[in-house]
């Protein structure tokens, strides 16, 4: 890629600069009062705040709620590096969460199971050293799943991904190695002088270690997006042909998005187990993976708040707001006398219907606002088809489409794809 | 799921027992397998609702059966009858749904960026899915043994008259296909628009027409599979269709999507390797999806064109 400016190298500027000067465009975007609301550094850093006071003035099953919260928003950004960043759609992420779940629970156990039944003690690792290792065992999972399959055109890719994200937890299931379908249990993480992860009574520092991964793993991404990978990202989620005649080295650029958006799965999945200290194959199925896709549809593909916000939306409706409204409708007058005239809703448990709503959500956004509720700029371009200004994207070599010709019968001309030798990309290969 | 008629329970004779089995299984994948094919040689989509509309008419058809309050086995008239009405309903289930879909959800993003159709066909399929779980259930329903058991036994292969009938009209409803696609001009409008929509539409092909066309041929094979697999595995799930959905794609995947023998040949070979790996491997019915799946990307890696594609390079 280019050789990076002074303003390149350092993304934090960058970040806040974009930021601010988006936060405060008064022209372009639409829902911009909500934008400025939940971007931005400032905002950020109020967010955080609030974050931390959730053990002080929330209750213990809220508390535990915020967990699961922040361990769906790692998992919702490690997506967004694959489908929003880099543009390839995974529909198996739930596969590097169970490799992180297992790798936490088997490691952290202290026994395993032979096929003839018995249990043989093995050594036992504490939390401290499984987190990293699941991180890295997914992420190496995730290159070895794209190593073959990254040169596949990108429905295929799905495809191929959601066949890893079914086999995996099959593996699971009929290993006797990890109990199969029985699941095995995890240890929470060992206690740090008198501070213990594992009181289910008070469950506030498990929440600080979770919002202290989410924090860093913000940051990391942030950065990602701002470095020369995050734009080699954009180059050939825009044109893949054109990123890879600039220089971009297609494979190499993608495994490096699928491994590391694998080993943020992989997080996810220790902190899961971790957290519920009991897992079972059937925990991880095609639904969670559909669940985080939709998370990160919602927010808004490719955007950091957007997705944090589509996390946090989706868990909050999951975990709490669904079961409050269940009790609420079953518990109402209306619905649970047999004679009430609402009785039939009585039949219903909306726990099990959510999957219903989720899918309405997820068609509703792709159809009637692609790019989410809190977009990132550019990705809103591309989806409405617009070419990308060279001014916003001064730094980076660029391909502008265009649409050319008439409509022919529903079915528009094939976009005309034109250099604009806007980045340095372009222009230092022509000088 | 489905069971084995063994009459030979060692050697040679479960091996063709096995074959026998793969073949009707086969030929039900096979019209599956088509209705991805069609579509993706058209609009380049994998339309990933198109098992979960199958999964549709298999509940529609057992909802049908139950209205009538038909629990045994039917013979003569009734029996015709009855398998007709089911056929002509989950036909009727499986195209409208699947040009319902195309209009609402496919079609207004057909200029759209390749990955937001896919994203809107795995919503629509999660709502078909949750919908019918709403409405039956998540459990297995039975659905009553409407067709007369019995069969021919040569040598130690015992074949049904079920299997004989599915394979038959599989084949039938295959030939039918070939010969809209040959000789008829909406066939003819459907293999120049999926040569080159542009050159089609200037050619005065309407081509929104003939994208309806090939959903509603595609969703007729699905319904009428339903019927098939109905009588054959007897269960209904509201997970049906996503299971045979993936095995159908890696069908025709393996044919080559796109080609329309593909599909055939593609699908008969998946049945009988998937009813080979069920006797021969250890455990093989846990493992029997895992099989398919790596199948699936075996093929993916080493010959994405399929075993008949031609099509290789990469469309932008």
């Amino acid at each position: 890629m280019s050789l990076p400016t002074t303003k390149q190298r350092q993304p934090w500027r960058k970040f806040m600069q974009t930021q601010v000067s988006s936060a405060l465009d008064t022209t372009k975007i639409a829902g911009r009062p909500l934008r400025w609301f939940l971007s931005g550094w400032r905002v950020g850093i109020i967010w955080l705040i609030v974050a931390a006071a959730v053990p002080w003035v929330l209750d213990t099953s809220l508390q535990v709620t915020a967990i699961t919260i922040g361990i769906y928003v790692m998992l919702a950004l490690g997506l967004n590096i694959v489908v929003g960043y880099a543009g390839l759609l995974d529909l198996g992420y739930v596969a590097f969460f169970v490799i992180g779940a297992y790798t936490m629970a088997a490691g952290s156990f202290g026994f395993i199971q032979m096929a003839n039944g018995d249990t043989v003690a093995v050594p036992d690792f504490p939390f401290w050293i499984l987190l990293p290792a699941g991180a890295i065992l997914a992420g190496f999972f995730g290159v070895l799943l794209g190593a073959p399959t990254l040169r596949l055109r990108g429905d295929y890719l799905a495809i191929v991904t959601l066949g890893f994200g079914e086999i995996v937890p099959i593996v699971f299931n009929n290993v006797p190695f990890f109990y199969g379908p029985v699941g095995i249990s995890s240890q929470p993480p060992s206690n740090i002088g008198p501070i213990s992860f594992g009181d289910p009574s008070f469950p506030a520092p498990f929440y600080y270690l979770t919002l202290t991964l989410v924090v860093l793993i913000i940051l990391g991404v942030i950065s990602l997006r701002e470095s020369s990978l995050g734009r080699a990202w954009v180059a050939i989620r825009e044109d893949e042909t054109a990123a890879s005649t600039s220089g971009v080295n297609l494979v190499s650029t993608k495994l490096l998005a699928f491994g590391l958006g694998a080993t943020v799965g992989g997080i996810g999945g220790v902190m899961n187990a971790a957290f519920t200290t009991s897992i079972t194959p059937k925990d991880f199925s095609f639904n969670i993976s559909i669940t985080i896709l939709i998370m990160v549809v919602l927010g808004g593909i490719g955007s950091v708040p957007g997705v944090i916000v589509g996390a946090i939306l989706l868990r909050f409706f999951d975990v709490y707001l669904l079961g409050q409204v269940n009790d609420f409708i079953h518990g109402s007058p209306l619905v649970a006398d047999s004679g009430a005239p609402l009785h039939v809703l009585a039949g219903i448990d909306f726990n099990t219907s959510k999957y219903l709503l989720y899918g309405l959500i997820l068609v509703a956004m792709i159809l009637l606002r692609p790019q989410g509720l809190i977009p990132d700029r550019r990705r809103t371009r591309e989806l409405h088809g617009q070419g990308v200004s060279s001014e916003t994207l001064s730094s980076v070599g660029t391909v502008e489409r265009e649409e050319v010709g008439e409509e022919v019968e529903g079915i528009g001309a094939e976009d005309v794809t034109t250099y604009t030798g806007a980045g340095s990309d372009a222009q230092g290969r022509e000088g | 799921m489905h069971v084995l008629t063994l009459a030979d329970t060692s050697g040679i004779g479960l091996f063709f027992q096995q074959i026998e089995n793969g073949i009707t299984l086969g030929a039900m994948y096979a019209l599956v397998a088509l209705g991805y094919t069609l579509v993706y040689g058209i609009i380049e989509l994998i339309n990933f609702a198109h098992g979960d509309v199958f999964m549709w008419s298999t509940v529609v058809t057992l909802a049908v059966v139950q209205a009538m309050g038909i629990t045994g086995t039917l013979t003569g008239p009734a029996l015709v009858g009855m398998l007709l009405l089911l056929l002509l309903i989950g036909i009727v289930v499986s195209s409208g749904l699947n040009v319902a879909i195309e209009r609402i959800a496919y079609r207004p993003l057909r200029r759209a960026p390749r990955l937001a159709p896919l994203i809107a066909a795995i919503g629509v399929s999660f709502i078909l899915e949750n919908a019918a779980q709403l409405w039956r259930g998540s459990s297995f329903v039975a659905f009553p043994a409407i067709f007369p058991g019995g069969g021919l036994q040569i040598g130690s292969v015992r074949i049904n008259y079920l299997d004989i009938f599915i394979v038959v009209l599989a084949v039938i409803l295959m030939i039918g296909l070939d010969r809209i696609i040959r000789l008829t001009r909406l066939g003819k409008a459907m293999r120049a628009t999926a040569q080159d929509p542009e050159a089609a539409a200037l050619m005065g092909v309407n081509i929104d027409r003939t994208i309806v066309f090939t959903f509603f041929i595609g969703g007729a094979l699905a319904g009428a599979t339903a019927v098939f697999y109905n009588l054959y595995i007897g269960q209904v799930w509201f997970l049906t269709g996503f299971q045979l959905g993936l095995i159908a794609f890696t069908a025709a995947v393996l044919g080559g999507i796109g080609n329309v023998n593909g599909a055939v040949l593609g699908g008969f070979l998946i049945g009988v390797i998937k009813s080979i790996a069920i006797q021969y491997i250890p455990s093989g019915f846990q493992w029997s999806d895992a099989i398919v799946f790596a199948i699936l990307v075996l093929i993916l890696v080493f010959r994405p064109s399929g075993l008949l594609g031609q099509r290789v390079a990469e469309k932008a």
